[in-house]
């Protein structure tokens, strides 16, 4: 029998997340004893991990900002294949891996094809079931440093993800690490972006409803892009719903770009609503008051 | 000061010291609302809200100065004391909201705080508008009205915007930062109503 500390792992083997902070992991699971072994060894390796007892939705874990996920489907119940689908959909870069009882082969297939990175059977030694999950984090690592390796060309822009940064030919564009998120966040994806949606992928947490900082990065990022490069609209306003990226050569000089936050210039949804909001506050008429 | 100056019940001083308050009351809430307006691009606006906040101190302490150079006034002296202290408290409340932006690093606004800085600024207009009556303790009613009108909706306002900050996963530094500026904004706006109430009695007991 192996001593307890022969298979603890090397500091070489060790993994910290892309970016050098601390790696998330969450574990749905209801099983004490082996969460306690677990928690142990996560925190020798400077993890940090939160164990839920119910499924969480793939929104929640959005906004966990996590690395991995650990799933017992017993804890899930009959809804697990539904779930296991939805989480995968949802984060299609997050690393989930079942840890569950005895299954059959057909189970396991079903839940790998649903998109689980890789299915460990209980009972499990749990420094097995952490080099999966970490085999599991290198392998999504791997195919996000491939994937970002070539720099994005959209109109005049470079988006360099490895320098955080975009260009216009050799010139930066000057952003900062929250509007390069937000520029990278929106020319990934093909579809109008909701402000609750950018703000919990950028942010980490739900929006406050009336939260204005989405739109407030989104202007200080256009003024910039307008800046280095005249020529072209990247981000448009969907009212009602968010912003969309797509580059296009500019007929007329965009005038959001130049008018930085005069008060005359039409608000975006947020604030347009807002706005219609306080002119109902201020124009309503003035309550009959006991005198 | 002569004799007279002390006995005589001329509130020429008193008033035209009120009526400066007024003005400077909502010049700094007229520099909040553009302030949270255009958040944050115009951030510089903070230091001329506290250059209000330091005029309006300078206007209390000359009416506490010159009540007590004089035994005779043209209204109660509590009523001057409480006014002064009142128009006061809406200076102060509007630059702790404008100095706690810079302080909590509030990167953008929220709507509601918009709003609510709106409404500080129109009841502000109506207390410039009505302090002047006092003068000849004329009618200030459609301006105490609108006053009070205006401060049940900044009630409304500050409960919804507080109970937007506990939806479920909010930032609790979103939560921090904001339920303290919600409650400077809601304070402020409740002090423009102390002001519209001494006023009233103002008129009433002098008509």
């Amino acid at each position: 029998m192996l001593a307890e500390r022969s298979d603890q792992p090397q500091p070489a083997a060790r993994l910290s997340s892309s970016g050098g902070e601390r790696v998330r992991i969450a574990l749905i699971d209801r099983d004490p004893g082996f969460m306690q072994v677990l928690s142990r060894r996560m925190g020798e390796r400077g993890w940090d991990h939160t164990i839920v007892g119910s499924p969480v939705t793939p929104e929640a874990l959005v906004r966990m900002r996590l690395h991995a996920l650990v799933v017992d489907t017993a804890v899930v119940g009959p809804d697990c294949w539904a779930y296991l689908e939805a989480v995968c959909a949802r984060l299609p870069a997050l690393p989930v891996v079942v840890c569950t009882g005895p299954s059959s082969v057909a189970q396991r297939v079903r839940g790998l094809r649903l998109g689980a990175d890789a299915w460990v059977t209980k009972p499990c030694h749990p420094e097995e079931l952490l080099c999966v999950i970490e085999a599991a984090m290198r392998r999504h690592r791997r195919r996000e440093l491939a994937l970002l390796e070539p720099p994005t060309v959209v109109g005049e822009l470079t988006i360099r993800p490895e320098l955080h940064q975009a260009f216009v030919g050799e010139a930066s564009v000057g952003l900062t690490a929250r509007e390069f998120e937000i520029l990278e966040l929106l020319v990934h994806s093909d579809r109008v972006l909701r402000r609750e949606e950018i703000y919990e992928r950028v942010w980490g947490y739900a929006m406050a409803h009336g939260d204005r900082s989405v739109d407030v990065f989104v202007r200080k990022l256009r003024q910039k892009l307008h800046a280095a490069s005249p020529g072209w609209d990247y981000i448009h306003t969907h009212f009602g719903v968010g912003y969309r990226f797509a580059p296009v050569p500019s007929s007329s000089p965009s005038e959001e770009a130049q008018a930085p936050a005069a008060r005359s210039v039409s608000p975006p949804v947020g604030q347009a609503e807002g706005d219609a909001e306080a002119e109902r506050v201020l124009t309503s008429p003035a309550p009959d008051r006991e005198r | 000061m002569g004799l007279s100056d002390l006995l005589a019940p001329s509130g020429r001083e008193y008033f035209a010291l009120f009526e400066q308050a007024g003005t400077n009351v909502l010049r700094a809430a007229d520099l909040l609302d553009q302030m949270l307006a255009t958040y944050p691009d115009r951030r510089e606006l903070a230091s001329d809200i506290l250059v209000c906040e330091h005029e309006g101190d300078r206007i209390t302490h000359d009416l506490i100065q010159h009540l007590n150079n004089t035994f005779v006034t043209p209204i109660d002296r509590e009523d001057i004391y409480r006014l002064a202290g009142a128009l006061d408290n809406i200076v102060d409340y509007t630059e702790e909201v404008a100095d706690y932006l810079g302080l909590y690093r509030v990167e953008a606004p929220m709507v509601q705080a918009q709003q609510m800085a709106t409404i500080l600024h129109r009841s502000c207009r109506e207390i410039a508008q009505a302090l002047p009556l006092l003068r000849g303790f004329r009618d200030i009613s459609p301006h105490t009205i609108e006053i009070n009108r205006l401060e049940n909706e900044g009630d409304r306002l500050t409960r919804e915007a507080m109970a937007a900050l506990f939806d479920n996963g909010i930032d609790p530094m979103v939560v921090i930062r904001w339920k303290d500026l919600y409650e400077r904004l809601e304070d402020a706006i409740d002090a423009t109503e102390d002001v519209a109430n001494i006023m009233e009695g103002i008129v009433i007991k002098n008509r």
